[in-house]
């Protein structure tokens, strides 16, 4: 993922079949082959590996209208990685500077400390208050996760597994329920969770951002810490933190990194919460739960098999829960990040797609394992309306 | 250009005009882009025919190119703009314009994707039985462009079968409707159907018309492992001939079936050397029928297994599996150039052992074969394990060598992927002279000035005008 040329053999299988068209949701808006994954991986070739054509605005746009969701590389028949291809692209093209230097520090401050401590805090939360955020992006909560839950939780009787809990940024600072439902509810299953201390973000915004420089920093604090955690699995609420550590993060590494081998062993631990809990199996019966649920599989699904049918097996557990499922679940919701804030009107009118199929489901809450589809979502349904699925698991548990 | 793109934007909005050098790059071409892409001076994407119609007396007025495009998933060259000029976007104009289940009958846009159309059809229970590999990307208007058909063709024929009217815009701007939604029409020469096959070289599809069927309620699928190709063959159309027309039959090589075990459990028996996966449509009764039928016929040949597979769900992992075979061989080759040479049924065997033979003498390409054995329609696929020179030397000379093989069998050079610029020689070598100057003459009297795809069907492309 260093560089752009690493791919070359990776685009070369791309037989121009153009099967990417039926699942990119920036050309599903758009309709111009140019912002299809085709077309992107043919210009990253001729603009930075044979240099036929220059590198123009155009060039960078066409880069950036790109949400990593990675349902091209999902449907094309060669698998050829795009979202790296485009990330590698974007870190020769930007060299760490897509932003302006402040938004670029305030990125750093906040990978680096986990979303919202001290001085950052602070300016978070006046800035939400002031309106200056997105709308978007939560209001902080007033005390991150790790402030409520520290060390180490005990399984509920004999443990049967213990595991590392990798908490994300989102789940950190906006979401801390989804955090108190994984520990809970893994602890309520017979499953010891240890909160590994000195996480720091998993390095997915910065591998939007082009900037491998920040990945490897954040690689160089997390891997060791997990690396060290004597446990059965890593779990981690989010399919992105998961993609990242599973997929993506050994790659993120030079290839004579003394921690790759490191970051290799610890991605064939890391699970998803609720694609964890189906392999394991629940030891506690769920008590019925009388509500109806939709299910958005989050884009970044395509580091294991299972995810994205993990929370349907988890509901069918759970007696009275309805799950009515969407038309087309695994359509991406336009969230993509941070890609909303950037290319606001397309990922308002992706995610209006979305919402439609929702609404007509009639469903009280919809379920996703992605912080950031959580977010773009709740704004138009409300926000007690999206939830992770593992906060239902700890409703039914009555945790 | 900067004028073209003035004089474009007048006529369909500025933002649907593109012409910045990486909009033309992205617009160069369709799967054969390892032979030939072309430039293109502007893309336009239209949202309505009266926008067609503008660009269309715009660019006849002053001799411009026209090139239309749906997806751009073509097999042959067919949207690449060889001659630069203005390429028409399709995929804007995608709206199912009805479905009318009382006249069986749907009307589309030409921009409509096929998966799309057979989900709607669906909803109101029926169906429209065309299904090319590509058709969760390729649009209706592209497929009567190129008379595509897929696996369904034995059965149900192609495109063209259920093609009832159109709405087209000549080069010269003027907007006609051949056809319509009567089931039957006997008005003169046939043109709706001239435009099926016509790749964008007479005007520009803008509206389609096509029959519907009932959806079949039930599907059944079996999967026969053959000792021999002969073998397979002449069970095919002894199914055939004895009065079992089953929705799909296609032929698998041994080699294809060792990846395909992959997704089946319990693996299918590797001995055979063809398989044949069939499925089967109809009320439960009419299948339970043909599964007999199959069944006996099958143990008459005395083929070395036979599986039915009851679950629907099931049976849906084989066809995916069937699907996936390139892309499973894409993992472990770099690249792959699919053909189409269709040959009569009875001639299969013959067309199969040959490009076996063929294939054990190359050294630089690997050639496969699979393909809808109902119909004759066959897929030899050539891989490449490395790309470079001489792997694409070998591999454009064992093209032309498959293509003269399937001719000299009686075959067709292109069965269901069209011509474009890729076939162009061998549509020569198929029709001849005399059938070539008439198809020639046919494009001038819709296409005086030669604008239309120009360099697409036969070779000297943009010279019909002139050549006359």
């Amino acid at each position: 993922m260093l560089d752009v040329n690493t791919y070359r053999d990776a685009m070369a299988k791309c037989s121009h079949c153009g099967l990417c068209q039926a699942t990119c949701p920036v050309y599903l808006e758009d309709f111009l082959q140019t912002h299809l994954a085709r077309a992107r991986v043919d210009l990253i070739r001729a603009v930075l590996v044979e240099g036929t054509l220059p590198v123009t605005k155009r060039f960078r746009e066409v880069l950036d209208r790109c949400l990593l969701c990675t349902n091209c590389s999902r449907t094309c028949p060669a698998g050829i990685p795009v979202d790296e291809i485009v990330a590698a692209a974007r870190n020769r093209v930007y060299q760490g500077k897509r932003r302006d230097p402040i938004r670029r520090q305030l990125l750093r401050r906040f990978m680096h400390q986990r979303g919202m401590k001290g001085l950052m805090g602070m300016a978070g939360s006046v800035a939400h208050k002031m309106g200056w955020t997105p709308e978007e992006l939560p209001a902080p909560a007033s005390r991150s996760f790790e402030k409520r839950t520290k060390g180490r939780v005990p399984a509920k009787g004999k443990a049967r597994a213990k595991v590392a809990y990798f908490v994300g940024c989102a789940t950190n600072t906006l979401y801390p329920d989804t955090g108190k439902a994984v520990v809970h509810v893994l602890a309520h299953n017979d499953i010891e969770v240890l909160i590994p201390k000195g996480q720091v973000c998993c390095g997915m915004p910065a591998l939007a951002e082009g900037d491998l420089t920040l990945v490897q920093e954040m690689m160089r604090k997390n891997v060791p810490i997990l690396a060290d955690c004597d446990v059965d699995a890593i779990v981690t609420d989010c399919t992105s933190c998961g993609m990242m550590f599973r997929a993506k993060a050994a790659k993120a590494l030079p290839a004579d990194d003394p921690l790759r081998p490191q970051a290799e062993a610890l991605a064939a631990k890391v699970w998803e919460v609720t694609d964890y809990l189906n392999q394991v199996g629940l030891i506690a019966e769920p008590p019925p739960l009388s509500e109806s649920y939709t299910y958005h599989i989050p884009c970044h699904r395509g580091w294991t098999r299972t995810v994205d049918d993990a929370p349907r097996r988890l509901l069918a557990g759970i007696p009275e829960a309805q799950l009515v499922e969407l038309e087309y679940p695994d359509k991406c919701c336009g969230a993509g990040g941070t890609f909303f804030m950037d290319f606001k009107e397309l990922a308002a009118d992706i995610r209006s797609r979305k919402l439609a199929d929702i609404r007509q489901t009639g469903a009280q809450t919809v379920l996703t394992q992605c912080p950031a589809c959580r977010s773009f979502l709740r704004t138009q349904l409300g926000c007690d309306r999206v939830t992770h699925p593992i906060v239902v698991l700890a409703k039914a548990y009555g945790l | 250009m900067k004028g073209l793109a003035k004089d474009l934007a007048r006529r369909v909005a500025r933002e649907r005009v593109k012409t910045d050098p990486e909009d033309l790059f992205a617009y160069g071409g369709d799967a054969t882009y390892y032979v030939k892409r072309g430039n293109p001076d502007a893309v336009v994407l239209p949202e309505n025919t009266e926008e067609v119609s503008e660009v269309m007396k715009y660019a006849f007025r002053h001799a411009i190119p026209v090139t239309p495009r749906g997806a751009g998933s073509g097999l042959s060259g067919g949207c690449t703009p060889l001659h630069g000029g203005i390429v028409l976007d399709m995929k804007r104009m995608g709206r199912i314009l009805d479905i009318n289940r009382r006249n069986m009958s749907g009307r589309v846009e030409a921009g409509v994707v096929l998966a799309d159309f057979h989900k709607a059809v669906k909803k109101q229970g029926l169906f429209y039985p065309p299904n090319p590999q590509s058709m969760n990307v390729c649009t209706l208007g592209g497929n009567v462009a190129t008379r595509a058909c897929g696996p369904h063709g034995v059965k149900y024929g192609a495109t063209g079968d259920y093609l009832m009217g159109l709405e087209v815009v000549l080069p010269d701007g003027s907007v006609i409707a051949p056809g319509g939604l009567a089931a039957r029409s006997s008005a003169g020469y046939d043109l709706t159907h001239l435009f099926a096959g016509s790749e964008g070289t007479l005007g520009v599809i803008t509206k389609v018309n096509l029959r519907l069927l009932a959806l079949p309620p039930a599907h059944r699928t079996a999967v026969v492992a053959c000792e021999s190709i002969e073998q397979a063959g002449d069970t095919v159309s002894e199914i055939l001939a004895g009065g079992t027309l089953p929705a799909m039959i296609e032929f698998i090589p041994q080699m294809a079936i060792v990846a395909m075990n992959n997704y089946i459990t319990p693996p299918l028996i590797t001995e055979g050397q063809a398989y044949l996966l069939i499925d089967l449509d109809g009320t439960q009764d009419e299948i339970k029928a043909q599964t007999g039928h199959i069944l006996g016929i099958c143990r008459r040949m005395g083929v070395l297994d036979i599986r039915v597979v009851e679950d629907e769900k099931e049976a849906q992992t084989y066809w995916t599996a069937r699907s996936n075979l390139g892309a499973m061989l894409l993992t472990v080759m770099k690249k792959a150039i699919n053909e189409d040479v269709a040959v009569p049924r009875e001639r299969i065997p013959e067309f199969v052992r040959e490009i076996q033979r063929m294939a054990s003498t190359l050294s630089k390409v690997v050639l496969g074969i699979g393909g809808h054995a109902g119909d004759g329609n066959m897929h030899p696929s050539i891989f490449f394990p490395e790309v470079n020179s001489e792997a694409e030397n070998e591999a454009q000379a064992t093209i032309r060598k498959v293509v003269r093989l399937g001719l000299s069998l009686g075959g067709t050079v292109s069965g269901e992927h069209g011509i474009g610029f890729h076939k162009a020689e061998f549509l020569h070598w198929e029709l001849g002279e005399i059938q070539i100057r008439l198809l020639k003459r046919i494009k001038k009297a819709f296409d005086p000035k030669g604008i239309m795809n120009p360099g697409k069907l036969w070779k000297d492309g943009r010279a019909a005008p002139c050549s006359m």
